[in-house]
C-alpha cells in the first residue's frame, strides 16, 4: 500500500492561483469522483481551503502521482505548466508528517488559526460518507485530529489574539464574560469606528450606539452596524450606560478626561467599563485609566498585546512540532507493520499449503492410525508452523525502516518464490479491515 | 491512617499547580482524581472516629479544624464539577494541605463532656463549619479578582489574565459564596446564643464564659458584622468587584484568625 499527497498551499503558491484551484466545500464530492475516475487509488481525501488545495490518497501503485498532477489541471481547466511547478508530492509518513502540521494549525498563514481542524474534519467527512476512505485514511485522519487537538488542548498555540480586533474582544471577555449582555458606545464615524463596530456587532452584543459630532456620519455608521444615533450632547449619559467605550475621532486632542469618566463612573456604582481609545493621538486622557473600574487601552496597549502574542506563539512551535512528530511516528509504526503484511500472509500461506501437501501425501499412511493420533499428527504439524513462523513475523512487524522493510519483503519472495504482494493483498487479515474501490 | 487525606490533599495541591502552571487538562482531571481520593479517605477517617467516640467528631478546634477540611473539600469540588473550572484548585489545596497539618498532628480525639451533649451544639458546629467553608472559597475568588485585575488594569497581560476565568464570572462567584457563608453563619451564631442561654446554669467555667467578652465570640460577631456588609453593600450600594473582593479576602483572614490562633490560645468559652 503506496501512501501519499499532492498539493498546493500558500506556502507554494500565489494567491491567483490557489483562488483557480480552489474546489470549495461543495465542489470536494465531485473531485472526489473525478479522482476515482482516473483510478488514482484505493482511498481518496481531498482538503480544500482558502489557503490550500489537497489530494490524499491510498494506492497499490505509485505511478497515480501523474495521474493526480494532470487531475489538478484538467479539474480547473489549465495547462498543467501552469499548476504543476506549485505542487508538491509527500510519500509514506512523511503525508502523516504533513497533515499533522495542518491539522495543528502549524502549517496556516497565521499558525496556530483554529479553524483549519474544522476543515480536516470537514474533508474526512465528505470523503468517508462517499465511502473514499479506508483502513489507511481513516487511521491518518484520526490521528490528524488527535494530533491537532493535542497542539491546541498542550500548547499555547492557539491561544492569545493575533489582531488588535481581537486583542480588545479577548480582553471585554476577560472582563464581562460573556458578550451578550453588554451596551457599546462608539464615538467617532470613521473607518476605524467602523472595522472595531463591525467586529462588535460579530460578538451578538446586546446594544451599539454611535455618536459623532457630524450626525450625518453617524446615521450613515450607524444604519450599517444596525445601531443607535446618540446626540453628541447626551454623549456623557450614554457613556455612564455602556460597558464598552470605543473612541476613534479625529480629534487633535483628548475629548474626555479622568474627570468626565469620574463622573460617569459615579452612577454606575461598580459596574466595570472598558474603554478603547484607538484614536491617534488619543481621545482618552491617558489618566482616565487610574479611575476605578475603568480599564483604558490605547492602540499601541493593544498593539504591545498582539506582539507579545505572537511571540509566545512561535515559543510554543517547538512544543507542538514535538507533538506532531510523537503522533507521526505512531503513524508510521502502524504503516510499516501494514506495508510488511501482505508478505507475511503469502509467507504463512506458503507455509501452511507446504504442510497441507504434507499431510496430503502422507494420507494413505495416516489412515492406519486410529483418528485421535491423525489429529495429533494434524495438532503438531501446525504448531511446529507456527512455531517456525512466530519470530520471523514479529522481527517483521516491528521493522520501522521503509527500505529496510521492502528489502526484507523482496528476500522473502525470492526465498520462498513467493506470489507478488498485489495478488495477496485482499486476504489482509487485519480485523476490521474494509477495502473500497 | 489520619495521615492518607494529607498526603492525598498535598498530592492534589501539587497536580492542581502543575495544571495551573501548564494547563495540561490530563493534569487537572488527575488533580481532581487525587482532591476526590482525598475527600474520600477523609470522609471514612471521620467515620471511623464517629465510631470510635460514639458522636459525630466535631469537639474541640482540631477536630473542627479537620471537619472545616473536609467541608471546604467538598464544596470546592462541587463548584469545580459544575462550572468545570480548575483555576481555583491550586489555591484552596494549599489551603486544605496548610489547615490539615493540625488535625495530622494532633490526633487525640477529644471526648465530649456532658456541657456539649444537645443537639443545638451540632447544629452550631455544622453551621458555621459550613459558613466558613463558604468564606474560604470567597477569600479564594477574592485574591484571585485582585490579582487579575491588577493585571489588567496595568496592562500587563500575564499568568493569571491567561488562566483564570473573568472578572464577572469571579466577583458572581464571590457574591454567591458570601450570601451563602453568611446564612449559614447567621444560623451558627443564632443558634449559638439559644444554647449559651440554656447551659447558663452550669457549673463549666466554660459555660459561664459565653459572653461578648470573649474573644472568639467576639471575633465571630465581627465578622458577622463585616459579611453582613458585603451582603448589604452588593446589594445596596452596588459594591462589587474590586471593593466585594476585598471585603471577602478581609473577612476570611479574620475568619481564620479566628478559628486557629484564638480557637487554640485565646478563647476561654470555646476550649473543648
Amino acid at each position: 500500500m503506496r501512501l501519499f499527497a499532492v498539493g498546493l498551499s500558500h506556502r507554494t503558491a500565489p494567491i491567483e492561483l490557489r483562488e483557480r484551484v480552489d474546489f470549495g466545500r461543495a465542489g470536494i464530492e465531485a473531485a472526489l469522483d473525478g479522482l476515482a475516475r482516473r483510478n488514482v487509488g484505493r482511498e481518496i481525501a481531498v482538503l480544500s481551503t482558502c489557503n490550500r488545495a489537497e489530494v490524499y490518497v491510498a494506492a497499490e501503485t505509485e505511478g497515480a502521482v501523474e495521474e493526480i498532477f494532470s487531475f489538478f489541471a484538467d479539474h480547473h481547466g489549465a495547462a498543467p505548466s501552469e499548476i504543476t511547478p506549485h505542487l508538491y508530492v509527500h510519500h509514506g509518513a512523511d503525508v502523516a508528517r504533513h497533515l499533522f502540521r495542518v491539522a495543528a494549525g502549524l502549517d496556516s498563514l497565521v499558525v496556530g488559526e483554529p479553524q483549519i481542524l474544522g476543515q480536516v474534519k470537514a474533508a474526512y467527512t465528505i470523503a468517508s460518507d462517499a465511502h473514499f476512505t479506508g483502513t489507511v485514511l481513516n487511521r491518518l485522519f484520526h490521528l490528524a485530529f488527535a494530533a491537532g487537538k493535542r497542539v491546541r488542548s498542550e500548547t499555547g498555540l492557539g491561544e492569545g489574539a493575533v489582531s488588535v480586533s481581537y486583542a480588545a474582544i479577548a480582553l471585554a471577555r476577560k472582563i464581562f464574560g460573556d458578550l451578550s449582555s453588554l451596551r457599546v458606545l462608539i464615538i467617532g464615524a470613521g473607518e476605524m469606528a467602523k472595522l472595531t463596530g463591525i467586529h462588535l456587532r460579530a460578538q451578538n452584543v446586546r446594544g451599539i450606539g454611535i455618536a459623532s459630532r457630524t450626525r450625518l456620519g453617524a446615521e450613515r455608521l450607524a444604519a450599517q452596524l444596525a445601531a443607535e444615533v446618540i446626540d453628541w450632547t447626551e454623549m456623557n449619559a450614554a457613556i455612564a450606560d455602556a460597558d464598552i467605550l470605543v473612541t476613534a475621532t479625529g480629534a487633535p486632542s483628548a475629548i474626555l478626561t479622568r474627570d468626565d469618566l469620574a463622573r460617569a463612573m459615579k452612577s454606575r456604582r461598580d459596574r466595570a467599563l472598558f474603554v478603547i481609545d484607538i484614536a491617534v493621538p488619543r481621545d482618552v486622557e491617558p489618566e482616565a485609566g487610574e479611575v476605578d473600574q475603568v480599564f483604558l487601552y490605547n492602540i499601541d496597549d493593544l498593539q504591545g498585546i498582539v506582539k507579545e502574542n505572537l511571540a509566545r506563539r512561535s515559543a510554543e512551535l517547538e512544543r507542538a512540532d514535538a507533538i506532531v512528530a510523537a503522533e507521526t511516528a505512531k503513524f508510521a509504526t502502524w504503516l510499516q507493520s501494514r506495508e510488511i503484511i501482505p508478505t507475511v500472509v503469502a509467507l504463512r500461506d506458503r507455509f501452511e499449503a507446504i504442510r497441507r501437501a504434507e499431510l496430503q501425501r502422507l494420507q494413505p499412511k495416516l489412515n492406519a492410525l486410529p483418528p485421535e493420533a491423525q489429529a495429533q499428527v494434524d495438532h503438531i504439524t501446525r504448531l511446529i508452523v507456527e512455531k517456525l513462523l512466530l519470530t520471523p513475523t514479529e522481527q517483521l512487524k516491528a521493522v520501522s525502516d521503509h527500505s529496510l522493510a521492502a528489502t526484507y519483503s523482496d528476500a522473502l519472495n525470492r526465498l520462498f518464490s513467493l506470489p507478488s504482494p498485489d495478488q495477496t493483498v485482499e486476504e489482509d487479515p487485519t480485523p476490521g479491515k474494509r477495502t473500497q474501490s | 491512617m489520619r495521615l492518607i487525606p494529607l498526603l492525598l490533599y498535598a498530592a492534589a495541591a501539587a497536580a492542581y499547580a502543575a495544571h495551573f502552571a501548564w494547563r495540561d487538562p490530563r493534569i487537572g482531571r488527575f488533580a481532581t482524581a487525587l482532591l476526590g481520593s482525598g475527600l474520600v479517605a477523609h470522609t471514612f477517617l471521620i467515620g471511623m472516629q464517629t465510631v470510635q467516640a460514639g458522636h459525630a467528631p466535631l469537639v474541640g478546634t482540631t477536630a473542627a479544624v479537620s471537619a472545616f477540611i473536609w467541608l471546604l473539600g467538598l464544596a470546592y469540588l462541587y463548584v469545580e464539577l459544575t462550572s468545570d473550572e480548575r483555576a481555583m484548585g491550586v489555591f484552596v489545596a494549599v489551603l486544605l494541605v496548610a489547615l490539615g497539618i493540625i488535625p495530622a498532628l494532633d490526633p487525640e480525639l477529644s471526648r465530649r463532656p456532658p456541657l456539649l451533649q444537645s443537639p443545638l451544639f451540632t447544629i452550631h458546629v455544622m453551621a458555621m463549619l459550613f459558613a466558613y467553608a463558604s468564606f474560604a472559597l470567597a477569600g479564594v475568588l477574592g485574591v484571585t479578582y485582585v490579582l487579575m485585575f491588577k493585571e489588567i488594569k496595568a496592562k500587563h497581560l500575564g499568568f493569571f489574565y491567561t488562566r483564570l476565568p473573568s472578572l464577572r464570572v469571579l466577583d458572581m462567584m464571590n457574591g454567591r459564596a458570601v450570601i451563602v457563608g453568611w446564612i449559614f453563619l447567621t444560623i451558627g451564631v443564632l443558634v449559638g446564643a439559644i444554647w449559651a442561654t440554656q447551659v447558663q446554669n452550669s457549673p463549666d467555667p466554660r459555660a459561664q464564659a459565653m459572653s461578648l467578652s470573649d474573644p472568639k465570640i467576639l471575633v465571630a460577631i465581627v465578622s458577622w458584622g463585616l459579611y453582613s456588609f458585603a451582603v448589604y453593600a452588593r446589594r445596596a450600594i452596588g459594591w462589587s468587584g474590586r471593593r466585594a473582593a476585598w471585603l471577602s479576602t478581609i473577612g476570611f483572614v479574620l475568619v481564620l484568625l479566628n478559628f486557629v490562633p484564638v480557637g487554640y490560645f485565646l478563647t476561654r468559652s470555646h476550649n473543648f
